[in-house]
């Protein structure tokens, strides 16, 4: 009796096979990147004639640092003083690049990117705006990293979102591309501090920054049952031959 | 010869000369048209069109919004020379006092370089046999990633690249909003003039620059759309 000749896989079942090898990584549920935007010689939007952006984006994250930590969160920041350099060679500035790589080791269940403003009032919450990809690809493209996490990012921004409107504080949930939340791969905000009123200065506002700090940890509390990893995707497209 | 018949050549003569001379004024006059006729095709000044009704996204601070503004203005024909006026048009509306959307006065724009899609390559042809000494190498093309790379949605679809002056960038205000804002209304006002641009790029002076002022990313490529809803809502918020 001859055996049957053993026919090509059709490209379904070379992607389902390819999907079956590779789990979805795991993510630290436990764990928060907090990047304070800006330091250095590279100071920001100037919020008012004594405050510069670098210095509020800091303390903000010092006093978002100190809630999740008291929660239980592990908390890494990208930096702690008002100068931004590599942890590795303290002499080099850190770049965009430098920041979203430290955030994506660290396999968070959020990356804040913190930053400030003086116009509008209010938080700001940005979501990139990247076209929503089913599946994170195994060797995708550093600029569009963010594109599988999309979709679990809008919903931390909705969930932030709420819990600083039950904090009656002016909310404004939207989409941006700011640099380098693309390239994050967890689910990612803009978090822009803005004036509490007309009077710029009221973003120096112990006690607005600590009702801000509040209303973010508390719904980063709730966020880490529910955030999920996406899929993960083979490199090669199904139907795309490899190169010989 | 008698004295009539000296008379009768003499009038010849000057009737011929006459005759002559109307002849070199006309063909005269018909070579003057011809090189009038020629001048006239002749580009001396870039075309403009006349006069009409050009669409701008104009944005707004106090509430985060795009809105449609239509100005009279006369533009040049040729596309890249357009977008280019277009663009320099829409800094000298932030320019003005009293300005929704205030930016420094001058000009924005370097160029706007216009490639039709998809971007593709060239790479030396590792295939080929050896080039001799002087010899060019052989190149083959290379097509576009297709994970990078966003096809033309319509045949014709072209990729702008937007040069952005470096004293434009430097002296823009720095804020997530008011960065966003200006790249919203840039590609709003394109889109809305000239729809064969899918894709918009950015450069400054020439080179990639990751942020605008620290904040909106210029390095990624944005797709060229609508930027106003509903007439007076920007897709920011």
């Amino acid at each position: 009796m001859q055996s049957q000749p053993k026919l090509p896989l059709t490209s379904a079942e070379r992607t389902r096979s390819a999907l079956a090898s590779i789990p979805a990584l795991p993510f630290n549920r436990t764990t928060i990147v907090l990047d304070p935007g800006h330091g250095g010689t590279d100071s920001g939007a100037r919020i008012t004639d004594r405050t510069v952006e670098k210095d509020v984006t800091l303390a903000l994250a010092f006093r978002l640092r100190s809630l999740l930590t008291a929660r239980g969160f592990t908390v890494v920041l990208t930096r702690e003083k008002s100068e931004a350099n590599t942890p590795t060679a303290p002499f080099m500035p850190l770049t965009l690049d430098d920041r979203a790589g430290m955030a994506n080791h660290e396999r968070a269940s959020a990356c804040l990117l913190l930053h400030a403003t003086p116009s509008g009032t209010g938080v700001h919450l940005y979501a990139s705006e990247l076209e929503a990809r089913t599946g994170e690809v195994t060797a995708g493209p550093w600029l569009t990293g963010q594109a599988a996490w999309v979709g679990q990012s809008r919903a931390m921004a909705n969930e932030m979102g709420e819990a600083l409107t039950r904090s009656r504080l002016p909310v404004v949930n939207g989409a941006a591309s700011v640099r380098p939340l693309d390239s994050l791969t967890c689910p990612a905000l803009v978090v822009e501090l803005a004036p509490l009123s007309d009077d710029a200065e009221t973003i120096n506002d112990q006690s607005y920054q600590q009702q801000v700090a509040q209303a973010i940890s508390g719904a980063l509390v709730a966020w880490q049952t529910t955030a999920q990893a996406p899929t993960r995707l083979p490199a090669v497209l199904p139907g795309v031959e490899n190169r010989p | 010869m008698s004295l009539r018949g000296r008379r009768i050549v003499f009038w010849i003569m000057i009737a011929g000369i006459i005759a002559m001379g109307v002849v070199l004024f006309l063909h005269r006059q018909q070579a003057r048209g011809r090189v009038e006729h020629l001048a006239d095709d002749l580009p001396m000044d870039a075309p403009y069109t006349n006069e009409q009704p050009v669409t701008f996204a104009v944005a707004n601070d106090d509430d985060g919004t795009i809105a449609t503004t239509t100005r009279q203005l006369a533009l040049p024909t040729e596309t890249t020379a357009r977008a280019r006026a277009l663009l320099d048009h829409l800094a000298a509306e932030y320019a003005l006092p009293g300005s929704g959307h205030p930016l420094q006065p001058g000009a924005a724009v370097n160029e706007v370089f216009l490639v039709p899609l998809p971007v593709v390559g060239h790479a030396v042809d590792s295939s080929a046999a050896a080039a001799g000494a002087g010899e060019h190498s052989a190149t083959v093309l290379v097509a576009p990633d297709p994970a990078t790379t966003v096809n033309p949605q319509t045949p014709g679809g072209e990729l702008a690249v937007i040069d952005l002056r470096g004293s434009f960038v430097n002296e823009h205000p720095s804020g997530v909003e008011v960065e966003m804002l200006t790249l919203l209304s840039i590609i709003g006002t394109l889109h809305a003039n000239l729809p064969q641009i899918e894709q918009v790029r950015f450069l400054v002076d020439g080179r990639p620059r990751e942020t605008l002022a620290g904040h909106a990313d210029l390095l990624r490529t944005y797709p060229s759309r609508e930027t106003v809803t509903r007439g007076t809502q920007s897709s920011l918020r």
